[in-house]
């Protein structure tokens, strides 16, 4: 009897799962799982005299990863992340508390801002920077019609107008879980806080700040990672002069033509995210808020 | 109610148009021959108006792919299926990698009735002996741009640009075969030095041109020449023929010691099932009248002398777009390494933009 059930079941159920679940898992299997195998594979390839992917194992790649010049890029890399994630911070907080505290017909509008240069290709955004930016750019335009400088002041082409440009392209990953962090606030403690004596000052730290951390976490995690491999915003808005990771992977993969390099290269920085995202969800962070 | 009897109208008439071009297209198809050959080509460098008129006089269909390095090229056509791609345009070390691997198909030069055109200079290069496997179809050579309102030390070698007034000033070809040879070159040395020593002493002079770039940029380097961000150039000569137009101030500088030469010819790939229609299509180009429209479009270094002709004073006159002859004698072409070498290349080219 109890048999009977058990196999009415398995077979009730096994058409809608596969049905339901089939076809993500293909998704799944052919755009994930084999192209990370495929690099994972070529990784420990080596490249014949015309560059072509030789199919004998060697170690040499995660090797040359090691080489000082590249450390100091991994390094630079880094840093400009980690400035850029801050500055992201102390842009995108105040902001998206603004859109979400709102209450008037304005905070449609305001999410808007957001999303629609969201919409436009990035790479044109950028090329927009370098015109604005430039020596006779309208900001240099402006300085010198205020009398503020004499000559164009050189805007281009540093690390800094790198991480402006990262910051740039990256902050609605940050406005966009803070947003809804924020959105989640209740009102009722706000006012609790402010019954009990708190200050403004203090009802931010102690209330606000702790109860949207999550909003803060997810967002730098989403803005951290793409900046160690954003390379056309180094080019283009950097000169090219200070590279991050990025442009070492995009290097192999073209003009250097080291396909298998460029591969280890490629898992450095699966393995650099997998630890910020453990880290992540060590201090509690939820992988449903980065859109997983 | 009127809505939607609107919207079935435009259906209607949507439907109707698409038939009718349907049926155009097979009229067309059937007076002419229907052959589609497809083209691996750099971008901006082929003008649309050239192909329009090859499919117009042949009625041979032209299905045109770019690429923007022979690297990228070279990736391309190993790892698509044989017949993908019926012609390339290749430089010259790169038609060397394709013939040493087997990849190119002998040309039929009793149909190149137009190779006349071309300059005998500009045959029999060492990288393809007997032109059998590819004909020459523009080049040029990395020369220095120099803004004259702005920069006030005379440039007149590859050297010059190590000079530390520049600091911050100049804009490179973002291509380390280019940034390096011209490094090698300004010691006397060869573009495709291999000799470790030499390399080492290569290396150390690179590393201190780091201050003086402040951009690299092989897409378009004249952008930041003619909005004056950058006030010196290494940069290929048709790109500074572009920006003299834009800002009169900007000069060319061919440098003493010899510049980077580099030709890219047509090639047709084996496995091409079109060999015919790809024949008569690089003769086309040979034509003095083709290459001429190309000229006015993308002023290389025209190896086509009816083109020349044509062209006149346009073209003679201007020192950026036609460089004098003893300038490209004393140059040098771009050798391939072997990868070990390569790699030592690379890792100083890391070290520059680091």
């Amino acid at each position: 009897m109890d048999k009977k059930i058990s196999r009415h079941e398995w077979k009730s159920n096994l058409l809608p799962a596969l049905v339901m679940v089939g076809p993500v898992t293909l998704v799944l299997v052919f755009l994930v799982a084999v192209p990370l195998l495929y690099v994972g594979v070529m990784s420990f390839c080596s490249i014949d005299e015309y560059y072509n992917v030789v199919f004998k194992f060697s170690a040499e790649n995660y090797a040359r990863l090691l080489n000082a010049d590249y450390l100091k890029i991994y390094g630079q890399s880094l840093v400009v992340a980690f400035i850029t994630t801050v500055l992201c911070i102390l842009v995108g907080y105040p902001f998206s508390y603004l859109i979400a505290r709102t209450k008037s017909k304005r905070k449609t509008l305001l999410y808007m801002l957001v999303i629609i240069p969201f919409w436009t290709n990035s790479l044109i955004r950028i090329y927009g920077w370098r015109t604005f930016l430039g020596t006779n750019g309208w900001l240099n335009e402006l300085l010198q019609f205020l009398h503020l400088t004499g000559e164009p002041v050189d805007f281009l082409f540093q690390q800094g107008t790198t991480v402006l440009g990262m910051v740039y392209c990256l902050i609605p990953f940050m406005i966009l879980p803070l947003y809804t962090a924020i959105e989640k606030l209740d009102g009722n403690l706000l006012e609790a806080s402010a019954d009990l004596g708190a200050r403004p000052f203090a009802t931010f730290f102690q209330v606000i700040l702790p109860l949207t951390s999550s909003g803060i976490f997810s967002g730098s995690i989403m803005v951290f990672i793409p900046c160690l491999g954003y390379f056309f915003v180094a080019d283009i808005l950097g000169g090219g002069n200070s590279d991050v990771i990025g442009n070492l992977i995009e290097r192999q993969f073209q003009s250097g033509n080291n396909w298998p390099l460029g591969a280890a290269l490629s898992i450095i920085l699966i393995v650099v995210t997998l630890v910020l995202v453990k880290i992540y969800q060590k201090i509690g962070g939820d992988l449903e808020s980065l859109g997983t | 109610m009127g809505r939607k009897s609107r919207k079935m109208r435009v259906a209607i008439m949507l439907v109707f148009a698409l038939g009718a071009g349907l049926l155009a297209g097979c009229g067309d198809s059937g007076s002419k021959s229907s052959e589609t050959i497809n083209i691996f080509v750099w971008t901006e460098y082929v003008p649309d108006s050239v192909f329009e008129k090859f499919e117009e006089k042949t009625g041979i269909h032209c299905n045109v792919s770019t690429y923007s390095s022979n690297e990228d090229m070279l990736a391309k056509v190993k790892s698509e299926a044989e017949g993908t791609y019926d012609i390339v345009l290749p430089s010259d070390y790169a038609v060397e990698q394709l013939i040493a691997q087997d990849k190119l198909m002998k040309l039929d030069k009793e149909k190149l009735t137009n190779l006349g055109n071309i300059k005998d200079a500009y045959l029999n290069l060492p990288y393809d002996p007997g032109n059998d496997y590819s004909v020459p179809y523009q080049g040029g050579v990395a020369a220095i741009a120099v803004n004259t309102a702005k920069v006030d030390k005379e440039i007149t070698s590859y050297h010059d640009l190590f000079d530390e007034s520049l600091a911050g000033s100049i804009v490179a070809l973002d291509d380390y075969r280019a940034v390096i040879g011209m490094t090698a070159r300004s010691m006397g040395y060869s573009m495709s030095e291999t000799d470790a020593d030499k390399l080492g002493e290569i290396q150390e002079k690179l590393l201190t041109l780091k201050d003086n770039i402040k951009l690299y940029d092989s897409d378009s380097p004249k952008s930041a020449l003619i909005s004056g961000d950058c006030t010196v150039g290494f940069v290929w000569s048709a790109e500074i023929a572009l920006a003299m137009n834009e800002n009169p101030d900007i000069q060319v500088v061919y440098p003493s010691e010899g510049p980077y030469v580099f030709m890219d010819n047509w090639c047709i790939l084996k496995g091409s099932s079109h060999f015919d229609a790809s024949m008569k299509f690089i003769n086309f180009m040979l034509d003095g009248e083709s290459a001429k429209m190309v000229s006015e479009e993308f002023p290389y270094l025209c190896p086509n002398e009816a083109a020349v002709e044509a062209v006149g004073e346009e073209y003679s006159g201007n020192p950026a777009k036609n460089p004098p002859e003893d300038v490209i004698a004393a140059g040098e072409y771009v050798s391939n390494l072997d990868t070990e070498t390569l790699a030592v290349y690379d890792e100083m080219w890391t070290k520059l933009k680091k």
